[in-house]
């Protein structure tokens, strides 16, 4: 009796356990689980240069979204973006993919637009701006000039 | 580098300003290489070349400029979510403003051109939006990418953006006047622009004085 008592503690502790690590490792990870009422849209870049998975999105420096994919479509970058719910994005808003500080890692801003008409799930970004290459642009203006 | 880059600028704008001449309908990039080969020659004109003609030539440019420009669309667009509560007045005198801004900033930029080579890369086309992929390929070798982003008026293509280096002309006056608008005025915006307009006046004023005296 007493030892049944003992194994069924044991059991809740290494169940609470379980759980503990599971939150944690959603929560480390920032993986969403659960369908948080957010839309996808995409947008098309010509480069991503350093852009991953998970990479933030950002209005005005706050956080309003998450890079989900990257795919290659017609030899330019589709980024999916989980946008989080009720955040609008009109349809001249611009995305800039944008260094953290100089070498810091890459996210995307998107700079909001004026127009009546909003982006719907599974809409299009359609203006860009590519990050800009440091690298090519000195190499260019180096070497360019002969 | 900034140089390089206000000088591509200027660029892109010559590469534009003649396309409203074009009534032929036709893809959007060949209405911009219509459109450059037109400004080039009007550069290239011998009877609106040299330091006197100073005056004639840019109002040349000027005039192609304004019919090929979506100046309201790129103003809307600058202005963004600002724009809405304008009223139609204050729209129209806006535009106005930025447009001469615009004009008046790059203008003096695009008779610098001087032989510089351009190359149509790619074009994509999305329904009523366009986008020309150039290169301007100046006399020291460095390719300079620019993109134009068109909208379809009828059977004729208006650019509404200048992407350099990967630059938006409209994402960076956006980002400017969001920024003056929201820790000061809309009036204080448009002061600015005034102020802006009449020194760019006064330097076209000391360029006629100084024009005037050729001409003697």
């Amino acid at each position: 009796m007493k030892r049944s008592y003992i194994d069924l503690a044991v059991g809740v502790f290494v169940l609470i356990g379980i759980l503990a690590l599971g939150w944690l490792s959603v929560r480390l990870g920032k993986v969403e689980i659960w369908n948080t009422g957010g839309y996808t849209v995409t947008a098309d870049f010509p480069s991503v240069g350093g852009l991953k998975d998970g990479s933030s999105v950002e209005i005005a420096g706050v956080e309003v979204g998450r890079v989900t994919r990257i795919a290659l479509a017609d030899y330019q970058a589709r980024v999916f973006i989980a946008m989080r719910q009720g955040v609008k994005l009109q349809e001249d808003s611009i995305a800039s993919i944008k260094t953290k500080g100089l070498i810091g890692e890459k996210y995307i801003r998107i700079n909001p637009g004026g127009s009546e008409k909003i982006i719907p799930p599974n809409g299009k970004i359609r203006e860009v701006e590519p990050p800009v290459d440091f690298e090519e642009l000195l190499s260019k203006y180096i070497f360019g000039k002969v | 580098m900034t140089r390089v880059r206000v000088g591509a600028v200027a660029l892109a704008c010559l590469l534009t300003v003649s396309l409203g001449g074009a009534a032929w309908a036709g893809l959007p990039t060949d209405q911009l290489k219509g459109a450059i080969d037109r400004v080039i020659k009007t550069l290239e004109d011998p009877s609106l070349k040299g330091e006197g003609k100073v005056i004639d030539r840019r109002q040349a440019v000027r005039k192609i400029a304004n019919d090929i420009f979506d100046f309201t669309e790129i103003a809307r667009r600058s202005m963004a979510r600002h724009w809405q509560p304008l009223t139609d007045a204050q729209r129209t005198e806006f535009v106005g403003l930025f447009g001469d801004l615009l004009e008046r900033s790059y203008i003096s930029k695009i008779e610098l051109y001087g032989g510089e080579k351009i190359l149509y890369t790619n074009e994509r086309v999305d329904g009523d939006f366009a986008t020309v992929g150039t290169k301007i390929i100046t006399k020291n070798g460095t390719e300079v990418p620019v993109d134009y982003k068109m909208l379809r008026k009828s059977d004729h293509w208006m650019i509404y953006d200048v992407n350099i280096e990967g630059v938006s002309l409209v994402s960076n006056y956006r980002t400017q006047f969001n920024k003056i608008i929201q820790t000061t005025s809309y009036n204080e915006l448009v002061t600015k622009l005034r102020t802006k307009q009449d020194e760019l006046l006064a330097e076209d004023a000391a360029q006629r004085k100084k024009a005037t005296p050729t001409k003697n």
